[in-house]
């Protein structure tokens, strides 16, 4: 649908973020094309989530500019980034925990419907609203769940619940911080067939520490060592990148 | 359980309250009166607590101006003004609303402490100026008015004023249970699991946070407005901190986590103090007790406890529990017994009446009358009963409960959040 001469889905140029003394990202250039998978990986420390939360909204860069679509998004708060297109996951699970499966779904659906505020109509009439919602759980596999509360759930159907969640207000850029953090590697395998089967056709970034995830699944890698962009490349070239190897591959593969 | 039995078991309780009321002495209409204010106060602070957790400290603000801005009405009713009497709480609900408005942008910048504590310096603000303010407050003395007839009318009966504020309070409670069927209801519920996630889902958290608390201000000021209503009057002390406290007591006592629970705190604590004010002075006293005991023991409240009850009652075991169950009623009763003979003995021997007899007595210890019986102060019997209503009750009811766990299999109970402000509906 967009030609390549489209602008990027993601553009960052130059953004630096400090927290008073502290730099954690210096002048961070990277674009990602509309339709492309990108993970971003680096040690602990490294100032990925600090990159998540100024892409989504939760903190103002310091400096330069974050576009999305073409559109400068950097500064936004978090409800306009989403609205403008662009939804996150979160790296430890964030849902609504006293609330069924089902509603936890329905409230993002509800935001992509635009009936945000309302007030004068029962919710439980809204066919559209439902029947998506069930779409949503269906895809992730936890239609069974529905009435579950989302609290009552086992980790790795939180994490899948997350990242339903993340679909369900229709963003075509998607970050996922870290969606198998903390999961067998059964259960990883399916997290990242998952993710490959409901971010087809949309924009994706994610920050992953699990290399299988990040080569099965993605077209380039960013590599983040304090608070800069080492490299960015296919997966394949990355991991023969001897600078890269020395900074973070050597240590942590195995 | 059925919603046809639900809306039945309301149908029934609606009649009640119709039909009951004209054959009560005034005293008891009055009550009622209180208990249906009380009870439309704590379901609106509930909004805000139990459905949005925020937690306001105070809610007497909302509940006071919607109480002023009726009276005021009703003077202008007084000097002619073509106003129907029976929809003079409209003011107090437009009042309460747009006070909510703007005490809730700054309220709901913070959440958590800071949100109570700005909640509770509000309502303190207001308690402050009000006595200064005679023009709108009517300084310390507070500021009258007469209901006026209205189509034939006359509203001086407690009756009509009865029947005035039941159609409201229904009114209004259906509307606020309305609400959690909305999808902003549902919103609200999902502002209180994770305010953040709702931001990153394209939600403005803050808007939505300032519109929940402008509806819960709005009912509660239709809930002061039915009190100056019913009062005829209004003074500053409605701004006070224990009118703040007695809808967070109520609403606790009562359930936050089940929509009707402030409902049943509200009439507790209502009727409890009508009852039992004129016994003893000591009457705070056991209503904060009350209140320890149930947090401590039953954190989700009597709403909660009958809400478990109600859902499990297929599971449980009734001819096995039944008997544990009267064990442990009846200990929990012999251990009131015994607290409440304390307190009173304890509010006797050091009242100011006895203090003068002592002296009077050269310091002895003169025989006091207690529940219509006369003591002695250093009598065995005097001591020894209360210490075999404490340990006994104390020894059945912890027994009972022991019993009752053995048969729910030790299962820890099921966590408040399995109410259906939870659930889907």
């Amino acid at each position: 649908m967009s030609p390549t001469t489209n602008p990027p889905a993601l553009r960052l140029a130059a953004v630096s973020k400090s927290f008073g003394p502290i730099d954690v990202l210096q002048k961070l250039d990277l674009d990602i094309a509309p339709g492309e998978r990108h993970a971003v990986i680096g040690p602990n420390g490294a100032g990925k989530s600090t990159l998540f939360n100024l892409i989504s909204g939760l903190f103002a860069p310091s400096s330069g500019d974050i576009a999305l679509n073409g559109r400068s998004i950097a500064g936004l708060s978090p409800h306009r980034i989403n609205r403008a297109g662009l939804a996150r996951s979160f790296q430890i699970t964030n849902i609504f925990h006293r609330l069924s499966v089902f509603e936890n779904v329905r409230i993002g659906v509800l935001a992509r419907h635009r009936v945000r505020y309302g007030l004068f109509r029962s919710v439980a009439h809204m066919r559209a609203v439902n029947e998506e919602s069930a779409a949503v759980l269906a895809r992730v596999g936890l239609e069974p769940r529905a009435d579950t509360l989302a609290g009552d759930l086992t980790y790795s159907e939180q994490r899948a619940l997350e990242i339903g969640m993340t679909l369900t207000t229709g963003a075509e850029v998607i970050l996922l911080d870290e969606p198998t953090a903390g999961m067998s590697r059964e259960e990883t395998a399916q997290a990242a067939e998952l993710i490959r089967s409901v971010t087809a056709g949309k924009t994706l970034l994610m920050v992953e520490h699990d290399m299988s995830v990040v080569f099965s699944l993605c077209d380039r890698v960013s590599v983040l060592v304090y608070g800069s962009i080492l490299a960015t490349d296919t997966p394949e070239r990355i991991s023969a990148n001897r600078a890269v190897q020395e900074a973070y591959l050597g240590e942590e593969t195995s | 359980m059925g919603s046809m039995r639900i809306l039945a078991l309301l149908a029934v309780l609606l009649a009640l309250l119709i039909a009951v009321p004209p054959f009560l002495d005034l005293s008891w209409q009055n009550a009622l009166v209180n208990v249906l204010i009380a009870s439309l106060f704590a379901l609106a602070f509930n909004l805000l607590a139990g459905q949005a957790g925020l937690l306001s400290f105070g809610h007497a603000a909302y509940f006071g101006i919607g109480a002023f801005a009726a009276l005021h009405l009703m003077i202008a009713v007084e000097d002619g003004l073509a106003f129907p009497t029976p929809l003079l709480p409209l003011a107090g609900a437009a009042a309460g609303f747009l006070a909510g408005l703007v005490a809730g942008y700054f309220a709901t910048m913070r959440s958590g402490v800071y949100f109570a504590l700005v909640t509770l310096a509000i309502a303190e603000l207001l308690h402050s100026l009000a006595p200064h303010l005679a023009g709108t407050f009517g300084g310390e003395a507070g500021i009258s008015s007469m209901r006026m007839p209205w189509q034939g009318i006359v509203f001086g009966s407690m009756l009509e004023v009865y029947y005035l504020t039941l159609g409201w309070v229904m009114l209004c409670g259906l509307g606020l249970w309305a609400y959690t069927r909305t999808p902003f209801g549902r919103l609200t519920l999902a502002l209180r699991d994770n305010e953040q996630r709702v931001l990153f889902l394209g939600y403005d958290a803050h808007r939505a946070k300032v519109v929940v608390f402008a509806i819960s201000a709005m009912a509660s000021g239709v809930a002061g407005s039915l009190l100056a209503i019913s009062n005829e009057t209004a003074n500053y002390s409605l701004f006070a901190t224990d009118v703040s406290a007695q809808v967070v007591l109520q609403t606790f006592v009562g359930g936050s986590t089940v929509f009707f629970g402030p409902v049943i705190g509200a009439t507790l604590f209502t009727l409890f103090s009508f009852l039992i004010s004129d016994l003893t002075r000591s009457w705070v006293f056991y209503q904060g007790l009350i209140f320890v005991l149930v947090m401590l023991f039953a954190p989700t409240g009597i709403g909660g406890i009958l809400y478990e009850l109600v859902r499990h009652r297929r599971q449980l075991d009734w001819s096995r529990l039944a008997w544990p169950a009267l064990q442990s009623i009846l200990g929990g009763l012999l251990l009131a017994g015994g607290i409440v003979y304390l307190t009173e003995t304890a509010a006797v021997l050091f009242g100011q009446d006895y203090a003068m007899r002592r002296s009077g007595a050269a310091g002895a210890l003169p025989p006091y009358e207690l529940f219509g019986i006369g003591w002695e102060p250093a009598g065995v019997l005097t001591w020894l009963l209360p210490a075999v209503l404490l340990l006994g009750g104390g020894g059945l009811l912890v027994a009972g409960r022991r019993q009752i766990d053995g048969v729910r299999g030790r299962r820890s109970a099921p966590a408040a959040d399995a109410a259906p402000l939870g659930g889907t509906p």
